[in-house]
C-alpha cells in the first residue's frame, strides 16, 4: 500500500511501519542456537573421527564459542526487550490490531525465544564440560 | 495511468467505523450473493471429483487418512492377538513383520502427517475468513497423489508383498531385502512425501498471504502460527528423507553402494537422514494437534488465551529444537559420548517450550470461567496421556537410560503415549469441536462419552503395562516370545486393552457416519467461540466467507458483535464476483493490508490426471518397469504444463477490481507480491535442503571412513566440471537478463536470451554427464555419490530448461508480457537456487577430492 | 457437564490409582524373578541404570500428579475465574524456571554416569558377531594370539569388567543383556564396543534388540557369570578340541554328520568339519540353548531342530533334515549332545 493513500501517517506510526519488521528476526536467537549446536556436533564428530588427540583443544574452542553464542543471544534478547517495551507500556498481551501492538508482540516473542535459545546453548555446553574423551 | 498498468491498491484503508456501519441495500446483497454462489458452486454428479475447493478436498483428505488409520489399527489388533500368548502361531513371522512395518508406516505417512494437512486445508481458510487456499488445484493434486500412493502401499499387504524391514527401513536389511517390498515403501512413500511438501507450501503461503485485512501477526489465530511453524518444519524435515530415498533407490535399482559397507558405504548415513526427518516428524504431528487444543481451550475457558506470545514462542522454539534431537534415536549406535550428550541436552531443552505450552493452557483455564464440553473432555484425556508420554520422554532423553530401554517395549509405550496423547486425542477433540462447522450437525454427546471412556481406558490398559514389559526385557518387533520370559500376562493385558480401544473407535466411527437427518439445524456458533470459522453459513454455502472481514482483534466474534451480520450483508471485501471468477484476498505478510484480489482455480480433471501419471512414474519402477515409468513421467509433465498454462498467471481481462469499501485492488501480481513466487521460494527452500542432505552424505563418508575418497580413485574430469559450471551459470545469467529485458520492454532481447539459455543449460548438462563417464558408480561409494550429485544437478537443470522454454512460449503467445511477467519471475527464482546448486555440486565434485 | 459424569471421572481416577498400585507391586515381584529384567540388575552398569530409573520414575510420578491435578482442579473442582496473576506466574514458574532447573540437574546426573558405563575392560576381551540369527562368539584372554571360538552363549568372569567388541556379518543387530547393562548396536563393517561387569555369579538371558529380519524374535542367548577360577577352567575346556563319540549311536551320528555335509557350514574342532558359515559346534552339547536361545539342548530338541529347522526359525539359512529317518536323527542328536 503506497503512502499517499494512508490517512496522513504521523511520526509514531512511521516508526511501526510494516516495512521495518520481519518475521525472520524472531528466529535469529534460535538460529544462533542452531549454529552452536551444529558447530558442537560437527567439531566433535570430525575431531573424534580424524584427530581424537585434539579433543581437548576442540572442547576449549567450543567453550569459547559458547560464550560468543550467549553474547549474541543476550544482545538479541536485549534489543527485543527494548522493542517489547513492557516497562513503559505495562502491556503483556499486545492483543490489539494496531501496528504498535504488533511491533511489541514481535519484540516479546523474540525475548522469549532468546531465553529458550540461551537455555538450549547452556544445556548444549554441559557435555563439552563434563565429558572428556571420544569414547 | 491506465487500469491495467496499476500495480498497487487504491482507495481508503483501513475502513472507518462509519463506512462499516453503512448498510448494504437488500437488492445489492441478493445480487452479489447470487454471483458468489454461482462462482463457487461445487461440481455435481460424477464431476464431483473434479472439485478442488478446500472444503471438499480437505474432507476427502481427512476421511482417507482416517480410513488408513483404521486399517493400520486393524493390523495392530492382529499383532496384539499374535502376541497375546507366548509361542503363538496365529500369523507367520513374515506376515507379522509386514504388519508392524505397515502399521508404523501407515500411521506416520498415511495418517498422522496427511491428517494434519487435511485438517489444515479444511479449516485454515475459515480461521482466516478466506475463501479457499491460494492454490486449490495443488491441494487436489496432493490429495490424489496421496490416495494413489496410499492405496498402492497398503494394497501390497493383500499380495503378501508388503515391506518387512520396519517403518525406518534400515539398510542393509532393507537394501538386501528380496522382492519389491522395500521399493514399494520407498517409491510409494516418496510420492506421498512430495504431496506433503506441496501441502506445506500451500499452507505456509495460506497463513502468510491469505489472512483477512487487518489480521496482523500478533492477532493471528494460534492455529495459523502452528501451521506456519509446522509447514516450515516439513520443508526442512522431509527433504533429508527424500534425499535418503533417492540414494536408497539408486542402491536398490542400480546397486550403487551408498549403504553397503563392503564397498565403502555406510548404513549409518541412512539412520542420520531418516531421523533428521523422523524426529521433527513427531513434532510435525504433535504441534498442529496441540494447536487444536489452543483453539478449544479459550472457548472452554470463555476468555482469550493467556500467554499468546508464550505459545508462539513455544511453537517456534519447539520447531527449532526438534531438529536437534534426531540422534536420540541412535543413542546405541556407538557414537562418542560427547556427541550423544549434545542430543541429550537438546532433547531435554525441547521439553521446556512444550511445558510452557501446557502451562499456558492451564493458565487460560485458571483465569477463565470453565464451561466443560465434550471436546474439552478429549483434550483433558490428551493432556493426561501426553504428560505421561512426555515424562517418559524426559527419561529416554538421558542417554544411559536409553541404552537400557531403547528398542524395547518401553519405547512402544512411550511413543504411543506421546502420539495418542499428542495427536489422536486432540484430533478427535477437533472432530467433535469442528463437526458442526464441517457438517452443520452435532455429534452425540452420549456416544462421545462412551467412545472417550472406552478409548481412554483401553489405551491405558494396553500401553501402561508395556513400560514394564520393556523393562523386563522384551524387545520391540518380535513376532513371538518364549513362555519362560514371563511376559505372557503383561502381553495378554495389552491385547485385551487393544480391543477395548477398538470398541471405542467403533462407537466413534458409528457416531461419525450414522445418519443425522432428523437432527434439528445446528446453531451457527454452538460453542460460543470467538474465532472467525464460526461465522460460517448454516445451511452450508460453498463460498467460504460471504465477504472477507476487516479484523482488529484475536477473537473477532467476541469483540465485534456486528461482525457476522456485516459479513453476511456483504459489507466487507470481495462480496461479489462480477466476472464469475473464484477469488480470494491476498494481503501483506506482517500487517495483512490488502494487496491483491487473487483469482483462484476451479474444478478440473487435470489434477487427477497429473496425479495418476505422477503415480505411474513412481509405481512402475517398483517393478523395474522403466520404459512405462518414463512415458508416465512424460505424461505427468505434459499434464502439469497444461494445468499451469491454462490456469495460472494468465493476464487478466480487468486489471483492477472494486473490492468493496471503496478499495480497488489489482488482479495480477508478479514477483514477491504474487503468491506463486512465494510458493516457488518455499518449495526451493525444501529442494535446497534435500540437496544439502546429499552433500552432507559426501562429507559424512569423509568423516566416517578413513579412505574416502579411496586412494588412487578416479575423479571427475575437472575441466569438464568447470565448463559445466560456467555454462550453467551463464544460462542463469541469461534467465535473469531475460526477466530484466522483458520488464524493460525489450521483448526481443528477452526472447533471444530465452532461446540461448536452454541451449547453454543443455550443453552444461552434457558436459557434467561427460565429466563423470570414467567413474564406475557400482564399484565404490565415492564414484556413486559423485554420480548421484550429477544426476541431481542434471535433473534440476532439465526442469530449468522446461521452465525457460515455457517462458519463451509464453512470451511468443502473449501470455507473458512486460507487465504480466509472473512466470519469468518465478523461473528466475528457480534458477537462482539452481545456480547455487550447480556451484556447490561443482565444488564438491571438482574441488573437494583435491582438498580432502 | 452433568454431576453424573463428574463422578465417573472421579471413579476412573480412583480405579487408575488402584491399578497403579497393583502394577507397582507387580513391578517389584516380577522384577525379582526376571532373567532378562532391567529391574533385577546383577551387573554394575545395570545397577547404576536401575537407580537412575527409580529416581526418574519417582520424579515423573510426582510431576504427573501435579500437572494433571492442576488441570483436574481448574476444570472440575473450581471452575470460577481465578487470579490472573497466579496464571501468569504459573507460566513463568512452572513453564520456565522449574523445568530449567530440574532438567539441568537431571541432564548433569545423566552425563555424569556416562563415562563409567563405557569404561574399558580389565582383561578378557570378547568379540561377538551378529549373524542372521545367531551369535558368533570369540574369547580373547589377555595376550591371546588366537581366539577360543564358541557361539550363542556368553560366559563372563564375575566381578571383572570384560571388554566386548561387536560387529556384524550382514545386517544391523543389537547386543543386549538387560540384567547386566545397556545395549549396543552391531554394524557390518564398523566395530562398536562395550564392557560389562557382572557383580555376582548367575545366569541371565540376552537378546537381539535391533530388528534384523524374519527371525529377529528368535535371536537370543544365555549369559553365565562364573567365579573367575571356574571361568578360566571352563574357558580352557572350550579351547580343547571336540571329544570323540563314545557310544555306538554317537559314532553313527558322527558318520551321518559327515555324510550329510554338515561340516561345510559347521566346525567341530578336531574333526574334518571346518565350516565357518554356521555356529561352531565343538562343544555344542554343553551349551545351555540351541538355535540361539530358542530350544534347550536335550536330545529331543536336537532332533526337532535338525528336522524342522525352518519351521522353528523362519527363513533360517540351515536347511531342515526332515528326510533323515527317526533313527538317524536320534543318532545325530546323540553325537551332538555328546560334544560337551
Amino acid at each position: 500500500m503506497s503512502d499517499e493513500h494512508r490517512p496522513d501517517p504521523d511520526e509514531e506510526r512511521r516508526e511501526f511501519r510494516e516495512e521495518r519488521e520481519s518475521l525472520w528476526r524472531i528466529t535469529l536467537a534460535p538460529a544462533t542456537w542452531v549454529a552452536h549446536f551444529v558447530a558442537s556436533y560437527g567439531v566433535v564428530a570430525v575431531t573424534c573421527a580424524k584427530a581424537p588427540d585434539l579433543l581437548g583443544a576442540a572442547r576449549l574452542g567450543l567453550g569459547l564459542f559458547t560464550l560468543v553464542a550467549l553474547a549474541i543471544i543476550l544482545w538479541l534478547g536485549w534489543r527485543a526487550w527494548r522493542q517489547w517495551d513492557v516497562r513503559n507500556t505495562g502491556d503483556y498481551t499486545n492483543a490489539l490490531g494496531e501496528a504498535e501492538d504488533r511491533h511489541q508482540f514481535l519484540g516479546h516473542a523474540a525475548v522469549l525465544l532468546a531465553l529458550i535459545s540461551a537455555i538450549g546453548v547452556v544445556y548444549g555446553t554441559l557435555p563439552v564440560v563434563m565429558l572428556e574423551t571420544c569414547r | 495511468m491506465s487500469d491495467t498498468d496499476q500495480t498497487g491498491p487504491t482507495g481508503p484503508y483501513p475502513p472507518t467505523a462509519d463506512m462499516l456501519a453503512e448498510p448494504v441495500p437488500q437488492g445489492e446483497q441478493d445480487r452479489t450473493a447470487a454471483e458468489l454462489r454461482a462462482a463457487w458452486a461445487p461440481p455435481t454428479g460424477w464431476r464431483y471429483f473434479t472439485a478442488v475447493n478446500n472444503s471438499e478436498v480437505g474432507l476427502w483428505y481427512a476421511l482417507t487418512a482416517f480410513g488408513f488409520m483404521l486399517l493400520a489399527g486393524v493390523l495392530a489388533l492382529v499383532m496384539r492377538l499374535q502376541l497375546a500368548l507366548p509361542d503363538n502361531d496365529l500369523i507367520s513371522a513374515d506376515r507379522f513383520n509386514q504388519f508392524f512395518t505397515m502399521h508404523g508406516s501407515a500411521m506416520m505417512f498415511l495418517f498422522a502427517v496427511p491428517m494434519f494437512e487435511a485438517i489444515a486445508i479444511l479449516i485454515l481458510p475459515a480461521f482466516l475468513g478466506g475463501r479457499d487456499m491460494p492454490f486449490p488445484r495443488l491441494s487436489a493434486f496432493g490429495f490424489w497423489c496421496f490416495v494413489i500412493g496410499g492405496v498402492f502401499v497398503m494394497g501390497s499387504l493383500l499380495f503378501d508383498a508388503a515391506p518387512t524391514a520396519g517403518w525406518f527401513m534400515y539398510p542393509p536389511l532393507a537394501t538386501q531385502d528380496e522382492g519389491p517390498g522395500s521399493d514399494i515403501w520407498l517409491l510409494g512413500l516418496s510420492f506421498i512425501e512430495i504431496a506433503s511438501i506441496a501441502a506445506a507450501v500451500e499452507l505456509i503461503v495460506g497463513a502468510l498471504k491469505c489472512r483477512p485485512p487487518g489480521m496482523r501477526v500478533n492477532i493471528m489465530p494460534l492455529y495459523a502460527w502452528y501451521v506456519l511453524v509446522v509447514g516450515g518444519m516439513i520443508l526442512f524435515a522431509f527433504p533429508p528423507l527424500i534425499a535418503g530415498d533417492f540414494l536408497f533407490e539408486l542402491e536398490r535399482s542400480f546397486d550403487w553402494p551408498f549403504f553397503d559397507p563392503t564397498r565403502g558405504g555406510d548404513p549409518m548415513l541412512w539412520q542420520h537422514l531418516f531421523w533428521i526427518f523422523g524426529h521433527p516428524e513427531v513434532y510435525i504431528v504433535f504441534l498442529p494437534s496441540i494447536a487444536i487444543a489452543a483453539m478449544v481451550i479459550p472457548t472452554v475457558a470463555r476468555r482469550p488465551i493467556v500467554g499468546y506470545s508464550w505459545i508462539v514462542l513455544s511453537a517456534v522454539g519447539t520447531g527449532f529444537l526438534s531438529f536437534g534431537l534426531w540422534v536420540h534415536h541412535m543413542f546405541t549406535t556407538g557414537l562418542p559420548n560427547i556427541s550423544l550428550g549434545f542430543f541429550s541436552a537438546a532433547s531435554e531443552a525441547v521439553v521446556i517450550p512444550t511445558g510452557i505450552q501446557l502451562f499456558a493452557f492451564a493458565a487460560t483455564l485458571i483465569a477463565g470461567r470453565v464451561k466443560m464440553s465434550l471436546p474439552m473432555l478429549w483434550i483433558a484425556g490428551a493432556l493426561a496421556i501426553f504428560t505421561a508420554g512426555g515424562l517418559t520422554g524426559v527419561m529416554l532423553a538421558i542417554a544411559p537410560f536409553n541404552w537400557q530401554v531403547h528398542d524395547s517395549y518401553f519405547i512402544v509405550a512411550h511413543l504411543h503415549y506421546t502420539l495418542f496423547g499428542g495427536m489422536v486425542f486432540p484430533v478427535i477433540a477437533g472432530v467433535y469441536y469442528f463437526f458442526p462447522f464441517i457438517r452443520k450437525k452435532m455429534l452425540s454427546e452420549r456416544l462421545g462419552r462412551w467412545a472417550f471412556w472406552l478409548i481412554f481406558t483401553g489405551f491405558n490398559v494396553t500401553f501402561l503395562p508395556m513400560h514394564l514389559t520393556g523393562l523386563l526385557g522384551m524387545p520391540r518387533r518380535i513376532f513371538t516370545y518364549p513362555e519362560a520370559s514371563g511376559w505372557g500376562w503383561l502381553n495378554m493385558i495389552s491385547t485385551l486393552g487393544a480391543f477395548v480401544i477398538a470398541a471405542g473407535f467403533v462407537v466413534f466411527v458409528w457416531d461419525l457416519l450414522r445418519s443425522k437427518g432428523s437432527q434439528t439445524q445446528v446453531p451457527r456458533n454452538p460453542w460460543d467461540a470467538g474465532t472467525l470459522e464460526w461465522s460460517h453459513d448454516v445451511p452450508e454455502e460453498y463460498w467460504g466467507a460471504r465477504s472477507i472481514p476487516h479484523i482488529t482483534s484475536r477473537y473477532p466474534l467476541w469483540d465485534d458483535p456486528d461482525l457476522v451480520a456485516r459479513m453476511d450483508a456483504g459489507r466487507y471485501y470481495l462480496p461479489d464476483s462480477p466476472h464469475g471468477h473464484r477469488e480470494t484476498l491476498v494481503t501483506s505478510v506482517i500487517d495483512a493490508s490488502p494487496e491483491l484480489a487473487q483469482r483462484v482455480t476451479g474444478p478440473t480433471w487435470i489434477t487427477l490426471w497429473a496425479a495418476a501419471f505422477t503415480g505411474g512414474a513412481f509405481i512402475f519402477p517398483t517393478f523395474h518397469m522403466y520404459p512405462p515409468a518414463i512415458v508416465s513421467g512424460a505424461f505427468a509433465v505434459v499434464c502439469i504444463l497444461y494445468w499451469l498454462w491454462t490456469s495460472t498467471a494468465r493476464p487478466p481481462e480487468h486489471g483492477m477490481r472494486d473490492a468493496g469499501l471503496g478499495l480497488r485492488l489489482p488482479t495480477y501480481a508478479s514477483g514477491p507480491k504474487a503468491v506463486g513466487w512465494w510458493a516457488v521460494w518455499i518449495t526451493m527452500l525444501g529442494d535446497a535442503t534435500a540437496f544439502a542432505s546429499v552433500v552432507f552424505g559426501f562429507f559424512f563418508y569423509w568423516t566416517a571412513k578413513p579412505d574416502f575418497p579411496p586412494e588412487g580413485a578416479m575423479h571427475a574430469a575437472p575441466a569438464l566440471v568447470g565448463l559445466a559450471v560456467l555454462v550453467l551459470a551463464l544460462s542463469w545469467a541469461l534467465t535473469l537478463g531475460a526477466r530484466h529485458w522483458n520488464g524493460a520492454g525489450r521483448v526481443g532481447a528477452a526472447r533471444g536470451a530465452l532461446v540461448a539459455a536452454p541451449l547453454l543449460a543443455a550443453g552444461g548438462c552434457a558436459a557434467l554427464i561427460a565429466s563423470v563417464q570414467a567413474l564406475e558408480p557400482a564399484s565404490h561409494v565415492y564414484p556413486a555419490i559423485i554420480w548421484a550429485l550429477m544426476i541431481w544437478v542434471v535433473a534440476h537443470a532439465m526442469v530449468g530448461i522446461i521452465m525457460q522454454l515455457y517462458c519463451l512460449a509464453g512470451s511468443v503467445s502473449g501470455k507473458l508480457t512486460p507487465r504480466h511477467d509472473a512466470d519469468l519471475w518465478n523461473v528466475t527464482l528457480f534458477w537462482h537456487f539452481l545456480c547455487l546448486t550447480v556451484l556447490v555440486a561443482g565444488a564438491v565434485i571438482g574441488l573437494a577430492p583435491g582438498v580432502l | 457437564m452433568t454431576a453424573n459424569t463428574t463422578d465417573t471421572g472421579r471413579r476412573g481416577g480412583a480405579d487408575r490409582g488402584r491399578t497403579g498400585l497393583l502394577l507397582l507391586t507387580s513391578v517389584i515381584l516380577a522384577g525379582c524373578e526376571g532373567q532378562q529384567s532391567a529391574l533385577a540388575p546383577s551387573g554394575e552398569d545395570a545397577r547404576v541404570l536401575g537407580n537412575l530409573f527409580w529416581v526418574m520414575l519417582g520424579g515423573a510420578v510426582i510431576l504427573w500428579l501435579l500437572v494433571n491435578g492442576l488441570f483436574f482442579y481448574v476444570t472440575r473442582i473450581n471452575r470460577a475465574a481465578l487470579s490472573r496473576r497466579f496464571a501468569n506466574g504459573l507460566i513463568v514458574g512452572g513453564g520456565v524456571i522449574f523445568p530449567t532447573i530440574v532438567l539441568g540437574g537431571l541432564l548433569t546426573y545423566g552425563l555424569s554416569i556416562m563415562p563409567d558405563q563405557r569404561a574399558p575392560g580389565d582383561g578378557l576381551t570378547l568379540r561377538v558377531t551378529g549373524e542372521q540369527w545367531w551369535w558368533r562368539v570369540e574369547y580373547w584372554p589377555e595376550g591371546a594370539e588366537t581366539p577360543i571360538v564358541a557361539a550363542n552363549e556368553i560366559r563372563l568372569p564375575a566381578g571383572e569388567r570384560s571388554e566386548i567388541r561387536l560387529d556384524s556379518a550382514r545386517v544391523i543387530h543389537s547386543f543386549w543383556i538387560p540384567s547386566l547393562g545397556g545395549k549396543m548396536d552391531m554394524f557390518p563393517g564398523r566395530e562398536t564396543r562395550m564392557s560389562l561387569k557382572p557383580e555376582v555369579a548367575g545366569r541371565w538371558r540376552g537378546q537381539c534388540a535391533e530388528f534384523c529380519g524374519a527371525s529377529h524374535a528368535l535371536m537370543a542367548f544365555e549369559v553365565v557369570a562364573m567365579p573367575p577360577d571356574d571361568f578360566n577352567a571352563w574357558l580352557q575346556a572350550q579351547a580343547a578340541p571336540a571329544t570323540s563319540p563314545t557310544t555306538d549311536a554317537a559314532r553313527r551320528g558322527a558318520r551321518i554328520f559327515a555324510r550329510e555335509g554338515c561340516g561345510a557350514c559347521h566346525a567341530v574342532r578336531g574333526t574334518g568339519a571346518r565350516g565357518a558359515v554356521g555356529p561352531d559346534l565343538t562343544h555344542v552339547g554343553s551349551r545351555l540353548s540351541l538355535g540361539a536361545g530358542t530350544l534347550t539342548t536335550t536330545l529331543a530338541d536336537f532332533e526337532r531342530w535338525i528336522a524342522h529347522t525352518g519351521a522353528i526359525k523362519p527363513e533360517v539359512e540351515m536347511p531342515g533334515y526332515g528326510h533323515l529317518g527317526a533313527a538317524e536323527l536320534a543318532d545325530l542328536a546323540q553325537y551332538l549332545k555328546g560334544l560337551e
